[in-house]
């Protein structure tokens, strides 16, 4: 073998073994299952292809989890990781999952709404693959995921996405983002399906609202705040006021854009009678000008370059050495939608959506996020779901 | 953690230099730098070192539909090119505007800008009507170097020209501003530009060639050739892409590797020459090797550059400079940016930006239209430098890098003066975002 041989191989050899060792982890990143254990309300679980028959058998297809009341009341709809870099709403969502007792009305919620982005990374990003919450009982494990779909699910994409049924044109990387393909068709791209799917729970369950669970970077403007169209705009500011009122944190409104076409807080209300809010919380891991992205900074949000921006006024949230933890943002968002669920069964006294055993934004602060979840060795494995 | 980054981003710029200096070649020198900051990040703890290896092999995967688009487009071109249709196209255009040099640039900057408008890739625009462009300039008596330059410059433009622009749409997917109003914000400085470059570069004719010397100097083409075998592979894949615009909720996403692919076997199929399509893949894709090793490599190095903090540095730097020296800098900045990272650099220093620029009352969409006029040029700038490099093997010209650049020089100063100044004075051309809409 000449010595020009010898160099190939070895160099050959390097890279299977960097693809190998590089690329296991990221296989097993994709089949990794988060427990879920479905706590004392939950009295039925679906698949979303119940409402979407062509999204079973793939990866978009995802849990259901339905709490129904013993009482008869309005409906809800929580989705949680419609962006799954965005892991306070998963966080959230499990809480309710986990703990929540409807006494009057239904809640449905789906934890991991686009399931294929949940088991996708971010190439080019440095993401970690998961991130671990502690608890009473040790460590509970989740994905990071990514804001799009797996281009191992849905592939290719086209040029420019063109939005169903609006004809906007939007990037293409948006046909894989499940806030930019409402209100979506049954034969549509894979992603317009799981949408699909959503807005058919909303229409054929008659749901009063609909709470799409978000984060946002603090660099942009529409971050810690509801975003609403004008047929939700009252029951949103008087949650906000409330909140901000009764337990001290700010979570301005933003009208939904009409130009905007895709999101959710836009297209469920025009294409359903239900009432769509979209929360954000700060994610100070997704802004760009940050240290490396680590499982702490996703935790804990504390970055020397944001506080640094911070005090040249820079950023969209109030911001201290304290960063933005977890459990702020995850307190921000039970108490939000709790407020939202207490406003909206004033207005609505026949559809009052009444829960309860849920914390709320100081509880969550002061116990931390882990506390809120249940072991599932300890669990009934009848109650014990993956996803 | 600054002093830490900061001594990882050093590690990095050695490792390059080094490299380089035992000279490595891009590909391999980016990615020995890319190596050295991981290597020196596990030190410090981020990425750890177990995770070392997934960084890489994940990030290699971030431009791997680019990659996919290089290599089918190149290997279509390569098939129409090798059926004669190259020089049956050039022969015409020498023949009907050899003497109205002025319809004849404006003419082939229209058909360089029309597949990079259309795709947003400005790569697509040299790699399928490139070769024949750059011919008939040469027959028009435009040197190779100048040839090179103006391919450069306005296949840059035409992947910021409207309706695809691929900077705009990463900006507003990541600022959450419709993608809307492009049209005159954009369309009007990209032909304004364009034009400027081509008159510019093109209208001194350098060569002595007569028009009977030039045609004499094209390759003879095959007898059979007609306009419909030079048009079919052409029509095909513009219509893939149209249909999909204009039944975009009946037609299937294809994609344009697929596009491309198809149309590349109609070119095979009614090439009036027998073309040895195995071989002549093989060669094209080894002539494309580096560019896509490096679209490999790149991803690679955005992927440690964000896991060690290096991106988060670079990021945290231009956003806390002051206003006056950040619209200055933008000269600098923003190609810069994406020669090193290539769109990666509309997400990493764009979408802090736009968001800056909106809070201090810019206009978001026209700031987006100007940035996006600035990002082409960095496509010439190492280490990725993809335009640059297309535009010189597409153009044939076999001289030092540096001098092609250098007489880009007019057009990249009006170009960055043109896009500053439209984020400068963003607020007041609003009124052709209303009016596009």
């Amino acid at each position: 073998m000449s010595h020009e041989w010898k160099i190939k191989s070895i160099i050959i050899i390097l890279i299977i073994f960097i693809m190998i060792a590089g690329g296991i982890p990221l296989y097993k990143h994709r089949h990794f299952n988060i427990t879920i254990v479905a706590g004392p309300g939950v009295t039925k679980v679906v698949k979303l292809s119940e409402y979407c028959k062509s999204l079973k058998g793939t990866m978009a297809d995802t849990n259901v989890f339905i709490l129904e009341g013993k009482k008869e009341g309005g409906k809800a709809l929580i989705m949680a990781n419609t962006h799954s870099n965005e892991p306070a709403s998963l966080l959230t969502a499990l809480i309710f999952v986990e703990n929540a007792i409807v006494e009057k009305g239904t809640l449905i919620i789906i934890p991991q709404f686009n399931n294929s982005g949940g088991r996708n990374t971010r190439p080019g990003d440095g993401y970690p693959l998961y991130f671990e919450i502690q608890t009473d009982w040790g460590k509970k494990k989740f994905r990071m995921g990514n804001r799009e779909a797996s281009p191992l699910d849905q592939w290719p994409d086209p040029d420019v996405y063109i939005h169903y049924p609006d004809r906007q044109l939007l990037s293409f990387i948006d046909i894989r983002n499940t806030n930019r393909t409402w209100p979506g068709r049954p034969d549509g791209p894979l992603m317009e399906r799981v949408c699909y799917a959503a807005m058919e729970i909303m229409r054929s369950e008659k749901v009063d609202i609909a709470i799409d669970l978000h984060g946002a970077e603090t660099m942009f403007p529409v971050t810690n705040c509801i975003v609403a169209p004008e047929k939700s705009m009252r029951i949103a500011t008087l949650t906000s006021l409330t909140v901000k009122a009764m337990e001290g944190f700010e979570n301005h409104v933003e009208p939904s854009p009409e130009g905007f076409r895709g999101l959710s807080h836009r297209e469920i209300g025009d294409y359903s009678d239900t009432m769509p809010f979209l929360l954000e919380a700060p994610v100070p891991f997704l802004d760009q000008p940050t240290g490396p992205k680590t499982m702490d900074l996703l935790l804990n949000g504390k970055d020397p370059f944001l506080l640094s921006l911070s005090k040249q006024g820079k950023l969209f949230v109030p911001y201290d050495e304290t960063g933005w933890p977890m459990r702020k943002r995850v307190g921000q968002h039970c108490s939000v939608i709790l407020e939202l669920f207490r406003q909206f069964s004033r207005k609505f006294s026949d559809k009052a959506i009444i829960v309860r055993n849920v914390p709320r934004y100081a509880e969550v602060v002061k116990n931390g996020v882990g506390h809120y979840y249940h072991d599932p060795k300890k669990a009934d494995k009848k109650r014990i779901y993956y996803n | 953690m600054y002093f830490k980054i900061g001594i990882i981003l050093a590690v990095m710029v050695i490792a390059y230099a080094l490299a380089k200096w035992r000279r490595l070649s891009v590909e391999l020198s980016i990615f020995t730098s890319a190596i050295a900051g991981g290597l020196v990040g596990a030190i410090f703890g981020n990425p750890p070192f177990n995770q070392l290896a997934r960084h890489l092999v994940e990030g290699s995967f971030t431009y791997l539909d680019v990659i996919l688009i290089f290599s089918t487009a190149t290997i279509f071109m390569a098939i129409v090119s090798e059926s004669g249709s190259v020089n049956y196209v050039v022969r015409i255009i020498i023949k009907y505007f050899y003497n109205k040099r002025i319809i004849a640039l404006l003419l082939l900057m229209i058909i360089i800008l029309i597949p990079g408008a259309l795709t947003g890739a400005g790569s697509v625009s040299l790699l399928v009507v490139g070769a024949p462009v750059a011919l008939a300039l040469n027959y028009l008596g435009i040197p190779k170097r100048k040839v090179a330059a103006i391919l450069f410059i306005v296949a840059g433009l035409s992947a910021a020209a409207p309706p695809v622009n691929i900077w705009a749409m990463i900006l507003c997917a990541g600022t959450a501003i419709p993608y809307v109003g492009f049209e005159l914000p954009l369309g009007i400085p990209v032909l304004l530009l364009g034009s400027f470059t081509v008159l510019l570069l093109g209208w001194k004719k350098e060569g002595k060639m007569t028009l009977k010397e030039a045609l004499k100097e094209i390759p003879e083409v095959p007898p059979r050739m007609r306009w419909w075998r030079v048009l079919l592979p052409f029509l095909v894949f513009f219509g893939l892409v149209a249909m999909y615009r204009i039944w975009p909720f009946s037609t299937p996403i294809l994609g344009l590797p697929l596009e491309f692919t198809i149309s590349a076997l109609i070119a095979f199929l009614i090439s009036p020459k027998k073309i040895n399509i195995l071989i002549l893949s093989r060669d094209t894709i080894k002539k494309l090797l580096p560019l896509l090793a490096t679209m490999v490599v790149v991803g690679m190095l955005q992927q440690i550059m964000t896991a060690t903090g290096v991106r988060g540095l670079l990021s945290f730097a231009v956003i806390s400079t002051p206003l006056i020296l950040l619209f200055i800098s933008l000269a600098f900045i923003i190609p810069v940016s994406e020669g090193i990272l290539t769109y990666g650099g509309a997400a990493v220093i764009g979408i802090p930006l736009v968001w800056y620029f909106d809070s201090i009352g810019l206009h978001a969409t026209v700031v987006m239209a100007g940035l996006s006029l600035l990002w082409p040029l960095g496509d010439g700038l190492p280490p990725t430098a993809l335009i640059g490099r297309l535009s010189v093997m597409v153009s044939e010209y076999k001289e030092s890098y540096w001098t092609f650049l250098k007489s880009t020089w007019i057009p990249w100063i009006v170009i960055t003066i043109v896009g500053i100044l439209m984020v400068v004075f963003s607020a007041k051309l609003s009124f052709l975002v209303q009016w596009s809409m």
